[in-house]
């Protein structure tokens, strides 16, 4: 009995009295219209439900569907207002209104307030890691750059947080194209600043040279792996965290629905594990914008410095 | 066999083949002990740096993650998708 008190509310199953078990999500096969089988007792809930349903029953995944809200088509191209297009320019709207309202009027006070300190940490953050990563005197060239880069996907996925929003940054299309793009900028920086010894970063020193064809075509793969990586990363997470918080709070939901007596003061265990939860899913937010943006540096770093070190002797 | 019952087969070799990706998060739950346990050691041979090493442990965790959220991911293709 405790055993099915725990169990049952994890799984979506309604099993009815006359034993017919329906999940929500299943995907109907066949008529969803039309009069229920005639065979089903007419009192039964499960015809009154068949009768009344006339949507597709919902999944966790639905959170993620692209819907569009003004279709345009030129040609072969689907250039169509989305979701995801909304919530981008959401996303910006947001952050240029927020560094506005703290730098009109002359930019700001010497003695910060909250928000010019919070956009002065969003500022600053990237100079740092582009010093820290990235040796050599090309670095502040490709500040602004990664500046943008780590904003838009810092609020992006914060901007995913709030219930009922839609994350922009958990389709796999709009990481990939970031990341690959990032990938292809990267490459061409690279030859376009050392030319062809570019390709020497993939032979170590001291390398006998009839293992060196091989070494290089074997380094192509986890080079060319680079330009996947980030984008899945940022996606994995994103949506991995999404969904399992919707299959919690649909689990928590139910648990507290359940006590007949007191209508909505059930079990508080789930409700406790989705507030955890969606306080780890706002560091991943975070933590994952960090970690992208750290890693476009370090292969920046690999493509113009080409493995060297640049030893830095202070004279205090 | 009635279409419920190909379901109902459908629906118990999802969860089967779901349960069986969680295992992953075997592998990313003995990277993360890693990754402390090494933050643990180095601040405790240099408490000075225990800012700038935390730093760099946060990261490591991030990216450890990831490979758990890649088979998190796994699971609920294999669940909702097909």
């Amino acid at each position: 009995m405790a055993y099915e008190m725990i169990m049952k509310p994890m799984t979506f199953k309604i099993t009815w009295k006359d034993g017919l078990v329906i999940t929500p999500w299943e995907r109907p096969i066949g008529p969803t219209h039309g009069p229920s089988d005639p065979s089903l007792p007419s009192g039964s809930p499960v015809k009154d439900a068949l009768d009344l349903a006339q949507d597709v029953p919902h999944s966790p995944l639905d959170q993620f569907a692209i819907k569009s809200f003004l279709d345009m088509r030129v040609g072969y191209l689907y250039i169509s207002f989305t979701n995801p297009t909304f919530f981008m320019l959401l996303t910006l709207g947001l952050v240029f209104l927020l560094f506005h309202l703290v730098t009109k009027k002359g930019g700001g006070k010497s003695v910060p307030n909250a928000w010019q300190s919070l956009v002065e940490l969003i500022y600053d953050f990237v100079p740092n890691l582009v010093n820290e990563q990235i040796g050599g005197h090309v670095k502040q060239k490709f500040f602004p750059c990664i500046s943008v880069t780590f904003t838009f996907s810092l609020f992006c996925n914060l901007q995913g947080m709030i219930p009922y929003s839609f994350i922009v940054t958990s389709h796999f299309l709009i990481t990939l194209g970031l990341s690959f793009s990032i990938f292809i900028g990267i490459t061409l920086v690279g030859f376009q600043r050392n030319g062809l010894h570019f390709l020497s970063f993939s032979l170590p020193a001291g390398v006998p040279l009839p293992l060196a064809p091989f070494l290089v075509l074997l380094e192509l793969i986890p080079h060319s792996f680079r330009a996947l990586s980030s984008g899945i990363r940022l996606f994995a997470n994103m949506m991995a965290g999404h969904s399992s918080v919707k299959i919690l709070s649909g689990s928590a939901w139910t648990m507290l629905c359940m006590n007949d007596l007191f209508y909505f003061i059930g079990d508080l265990g789930p409700l406790c594990l989705v507030l955890a939860l969606t306080g780890l899913e706002l560091g991943v937010a975070i933590s994952q914008a960090h970690v992208s943006t750290i890693s476009i540096c370090i292969y920046l770093n690999d493509a113009t410095n080409l493995h060297q070190t640049f030893f830095i002797v202070i004279f205090l | 066999m009635t279409r419920m019952e190909k379901f109902e087969m459908l629906e118990g070799a999802k969860s089967m083949g779901a349960g069986a990706a969680t295992i992953a998060s075997a592998g990313a739950a003995v990277g993360i002990g890693n990754v402390f346990s090494s933050l643990i050691h180095s601040v405790a041979r240099n408490p000075s740096l225990a800012k700038q090493l935390f730093g760099y442990a946060i990261l490591g965790f991030a990216l450890t993650e990831a490979i758990a959220l890649f088979a998190l991911m796994m699971v609920f293709l294999i669940l909702f998708v097909f």
